[in-house]
């Protein structure tokens, strides 16, 4: 087990295209750390140059105090899950999972030894004489895993391990995995797109973007606190609705209408009121409003919406909406689906919300959950 | 719908794909199967195709082939010939493959060296033929480079000499067919997932033990398709031979196919030709077998 560090890392490609841009970085020994952001933000390869399956142009990564940039991936004692698993295909459970103890010319009885501990801890004994071919999808996985632990590494790196799987079983193995890893208490850092995943599994999330670190912190932190838009935009399910805004007299005026701002609101954030007068970014989740007919008792402010769809899941409606406010785009590229083409807004009704499509109605927010951010730099304030 | 109606289409059903299928088998049947039957049946008449009414031979002239050591001496440098050949065509196809996947030579000249390792394949066997024996004369290139960087003492005959043409066969063969294997390889390396390579890496193979765990196992279904089919064609290699040596000197290159054409054209004897061209059909015939039984376990 050993902390990770990297210091000052940059990834340039040979037509200068610069994937990683100074990423700073500790994870600490034992902490499960989740790599999150957009396709093309750089996440895998940030990975790939700790596992040492991609040079490092600048910058210092040393894994359990050892600088290991110069260091050929079998040294620096990391095991890697690859997205596709990277099973032999010709080999069965047992030699995948033995593979590297074989390289490393361990002896027959001590390989069984270990395998069959590793297949006992991921319920993998009865399929050691499988052919990857004959397993299902979330039995491969647990191989994969299986090849990862039988190494003993300093550090876990997992590519995407569960993209590959359907939807129900990527609820299970999320389980899984979180509860192999805090069993285990190796250092694991683990890349996803998947912003549930990072949510559900991490001790920290790390955002990037384009190559540049937004935030590491806490999954709760990085939902009630995002540091600009962008980690604001992506953290969250569906996106957080972000409008720009006027701030006149503690009220904020979108379009025709005016939320207003209660003093709490200020005190928090001082530097709201250099605002006065001026755009400004703000932004409301979706779990955040309301359907005003049906939350009466709670005062909050309405706001005059129209609905454009309706998902019905059952448990909660996502309603599609159209208010009036210029949508601001947080860089999500995600986010863009979350709104579609006719609306500007999502909102999470409670399902006994009988709004219908197309009609107008009085959309109810909660002002103590409002997010604020400068229009130029997408900052929070 | 009456049942006379029904049994109708059901016959229609049934008859279809054989109708379909009509076309290539009458072709197939004309071009392929009427001539073999004819070769199997000459093989058992004596003077077959010379003499109008043939009278039955039995066993006489497979007895006859049997007892000609030049048939067992072609039925061993058939072997040698085939042998050799499928495994340096394997090894050389095998090398330059890997040598065209690798990351480490310059595309440019990866380019360049992949379109100089397939020319072979663009000529014919005559041409290939014509190139070796010009090559290796007494007075040729081969013989003066070996001379002069002092490998050899005295100039030598390749193709005239007992002791080298069959080698020298052999070589100029080896040659002409790798590049099938290279091209097979290569589609196929290209084919292996670079994941099985990193995961390998990250568990410390080296780049022998990558060779063998992933690279081979992986290539193994084309390796044993390629050498099959390799084998069956090899084994029935003729104008390469034909124009080099013509079988000899002293029959020290004569193959079954070089033995049963002379038998035929030279000797005239049709009825031994047919039994020796058989016993190739045979050979032949079982390989077929197992390479089939191997697709279909596939």
């Amino acid at each position: 087990m050993a902390e990770v560090v990297l210091e000052n890392i940059c990834k340039t490609y040979g037509n200068n295209f610069r994937a990683i841009d100074q990423l700073n970085l500790s994870v600490e020994d034992g902490e499960f750390l989740i790599l999150v952001g957009p396709s093309g933000c750089g996440k895998s390869t940030a990975l790939r140059m700790i596992a040492g399956l991609e040079d490092i142009t600048s910058g210092s990564l040393r894994i359990g105090g050892t600088d290991v940039v110069d260091m050929p991936p079998k040294d620096r004692d990391i095991a890697m899950v690859f997205q596709s698993y990277a099973l032999y295909p010709h080999m069965t459970v047992f030699e995948n999972i033995a593979f590297s103890m074989r390289l490393a010319g361990k002896p027959k009885a001590e390989r069984k030894k270990r395998v069959d501990e590793i297949a006992k801890t991921l319920q993998l004994t009865s399929l050691l004489d499988s052919k990857p071919a004959n397993l299902s999808g979330g039995q491969r996985q647990r191989v994969a895993m299986g090849r990862a632990m039988v190494r003993e590494p300093a550090a876990f790196l997992m590519d995407e391990p569960l993209s590959n799987l359907d939807a129900k079983l990527r609820v299970q193995m999320r389980a899984e995995i979180t509860r192999l890893q805090k069993q285990l208490g190796v250092t694991t850092i683990y890349v996803t797109h998947d912003q549930t995943e990072a949510m559900t599994m991490g001790d920290r999330v790390a955002v990037l973007k384009g190559g540049v670190l937004q935030q590491v912190d806490t999954p709760k932190r990085l939902y009630e606190s995002p540091v600009n838009a962008f980690v604001a935009g992506f953290i969250g399910s569906p996106s957080m609705n972000l409008f720009e805004a006027t701030l006149t007299g503690g009220e904020l005026m979108p379009g025709a209408f005016a939320i207003r701002l209660q003093d709490a609101a200020f005190v928090r954030r001082p530097g709201l009121k250099s605002y006065a007068g001026r755009k400004v970014v703000f932004g409301i989740r979706p779990e955040d409003l309301y359907d005003s007919s049906l939350e009466s008792g709670r005062k909050y402010q309405t706001i005059p919406a129209r609905v454009t769809s309706i998902e019905e899941l059952g448990s909660e409606h996502i309603v599609h909406l159209n208010i009036d406010a210029v949508r601001v785009d947080s860089g999500d590229p995600d986010a863009v689906q979350d709104f579609g083409l006719t609306s500007n807004a999502v909102a999470r009704f409670e399902p006994d919300s009988t709004v219908r499509s197309g009609s107008e109605i009085r959309l109810a927010l909660d002002d103590t959950k409002l997010h604020f951010f400068d229009p130029e730099t997408h900052l929070a304030i | 719908m009456t049942r006379q109606k029904r049994s109708h289409h059901k016959l229609k059903r049934a008859v279809a794909p054989y109708l379909y299928l009509s076309p290539s088998l009458l072709i197939i049947g004309l071009l392929m199967l009427l001539p073999m039957a004819t070769v199997i049946a000459y093989s058992f008449q004596n003077s077959a195709v010379l003499r109008r009414d043939p009278t039955f031979a039995g066993l006489k002239h497979y007895q006859a082939i049997f007892d000609d050591p030049v048939f067992w001496a072609s039925l061993w440098h058939t072997l040698y010939f085939t042998c050799m050949s499928v495994i340096f065509h394997m090894t050389i196809g095998m090398v330059f493959a890997l040598m065209l996947n690798s990351d480490r030579i310059n595309p440019t000249l990866r380019n360049i060296l992949r379109v100089l390792y397939i020319l072979p394949w663009l000529f014919t066997a005559v041409i290939i033929a014509v190139i070796w024996r010009l090559l290796l004369e007494p007075n040729g290139v081969v013989n003066s480079i070996l001379m002069q960087i002092g490998i050899i003492g005295s100039k030598i005959e390749w193709f005239s000499s007992p002791e080298t043409a069959l080698h020298a066969v052999t070589f100029a063969n080896i040659w002409a067919g790798y590049p099938l294997f290279m091209v097979s390889l290569l589609a196929g390396l290209q084919g292996i997932p670079k994941d099985f390579y990193e995961a390998a890496d990250i568990d410390g193979a080296k780049a022998y033990q990558k060779l063998i765990f992933i690279t081979i196992p992986q290539l193994m279904p084309i390796i044993i398709s390629i050498s099959l089919l390799d084998f069956i064609w090899t084994m029935q290699v003729f104008p390469l031979i034909w124009i080099t040596t013509g079988g000899g000197p002293i029959y020290s290159t004569e193959v079954l196919s070089t033995y049963t054409y002379k038998l035929a054209f030279s000797s005239y004897n049709l009825s031994q030709a047919s039994a020796s061209a058989v016993v190739i059909l045979l050979i032949s015939l079982g390989l077929t077998l197992f390479y089939i039984r191997y697709q279909k376990a596939r």
